[in-house]
């Protein structure tokens, strides 16, 4: 080895070694990038499970979801979801969009959460409901206490049989730089058949 | 007579929770005006419980406070859709109340942290500084120890000229 080839192996070490004094400094310094930033929303049945999820519904008979929300979004986020009832006419969250569904919420709930934290709850819902001929109306919906008025009417669905409604969740998030609650493009929902009395 | 004194005592105290009860009844408005303070309360003091979280501070205590406002205010907007005015306003008078010096709270833990990053930042950056001094001046006299090194070697390699006899 010639004296410049082992002068350049000494410059070399020696930045090396200032690097590595230099870096808990660094570390202090520089924030390197998070990954993707996102919540998740999510339903499951009864059994705590994605499956078994109440379908068949009868008359003022208690049925139970679970609803859970996670923050992946670096950072302490403030969520709200509505709760909404549709029947098969009612119009859905455009998710393409990301626009929310016009129906007015029946029922909200308001959750912080911390960086990768979760947060789960048992909701328990029942329907009070009549069927005349190919007509059902649903007067009532009753949703962890509250019983709320919702006056939604269905006809008999020829093609799946049966009187469909839909009870759907949409996740809004807190925008500080708006201010205000914004539309997160996430929403999770279960068909219900009101089918006995 | 008797009788007529009852009925008419009867009749006062009828009126008089009756009269209680429209003096004292809260209105939609204000349930409304109750709910849009309380829902900017939670707010700002969200706000700033994020930027402290942000600045690194330990703000799981305020979390509590702003979980348990959270799930006041959701109550209050609840109670207020089924019709029931007097809960509403009283979830969310408790919401605003809830959350009453979290803000402040919060700045101050928010200035704390910072402080303390800037400690930190101060402390290992001079340690730095020293450390990169220290192996500077140390490079460089290495520098001159290899080099001598190299050259004393190089000229131990050097062959050696004798005389021819």
């Amino acid at each position: 080895m010639n004296l410049e080839d082992f002068k350049l192996l000494y410059v070399l070490s020696c930045i090396g070694l200032g690097l590595i004094i230099l870096s808990p400094t660094l570390a202090v310094v520089v924030k390197l990038p998070s990954g993707e930033r996102f919540s998740e929303l999510w339903i499951l049945g009864p059994s705590h499970m994605a499956e078994d999820y109440p379908f068949n519904v009868s008359a003022n008979k208690l049925y139970k979801v679970y609803l859970g929300i996670s923050n992946h979004m670096d950072g302490l986020e403030y969520y709200r979801v509505y709760v909404k009832f549709r029947n098969q006419t009612d119009p859905l969250p455009d998710a393409v969009n990301g626009v929310p569904s016009d129906l007015e919420p029946l029922l909200e709930y308001r959750v912080f959460l911390k960086h990768n934290e979760d947060w789960e709850r048992e909701i328990h819902f029942s329907f009070d409901f009549d069927i005349e001929g190919n007509i059902c109306s649903v007067s009532k919906l009753v949703i962890d206490g509250y019983a709320l008025d919702v006056d939604k009417v269905t006809g008999w669905d020829e093609e799946k049989g049966g009187f469909h409604f839909q009870l759907f969740f949409e996740l809004w998030l807190y925008n500080a730089s708006v201010p205000n609650f914004r539309f997160d493009d996430r929403f999770v929902w279960i068909w219900l058949n009101m089918t006995s009395l | 007579m008797v009788k007529r004194k009852s009925f008419v005592c009867f009749m006062f105290i009828l009126m008089f929770f009756w009269f209680a009860h429209v003096c004292f009844a809260v209105d939609k408005a204000a349930v409304d005006g109750a709910l849009i303070d309380a829902e900017s309360d939670l707010v700002s003091a969200y706000v700033v419980v994020g930027e402290a979280e942000k600045a690194g501070a330990n703000v799981s205590e305020l979390l509590v406070k702003l979980r348990f406002a959270g799930t006041l205010l959701a109550q209050a907007y609840n109670t207020n859709r089924t019709g029931d005015y007097d809960k509403a306003y009283s979830f969310a008078i408790n919401c605003s109340e809830s959350v009453d010096g979290t803000a402040d709270e919060a700045l101050g833990l928010k200035l704390e942290a910072e402080k303390a990053y800037s400690g930190r930042l101060f402390m290992t950056g001079a340690v730095s500084t020293v450390a990169l001094s220290v192996l500077f001046v140390l490079s460089l006299f290495g520098w001159r120890f290899w080099k001598n090194r190299y050259y004393k070697r190089v000229l131990e390699m050097k062959p050696k000229v004798e005389r021819a006899e």
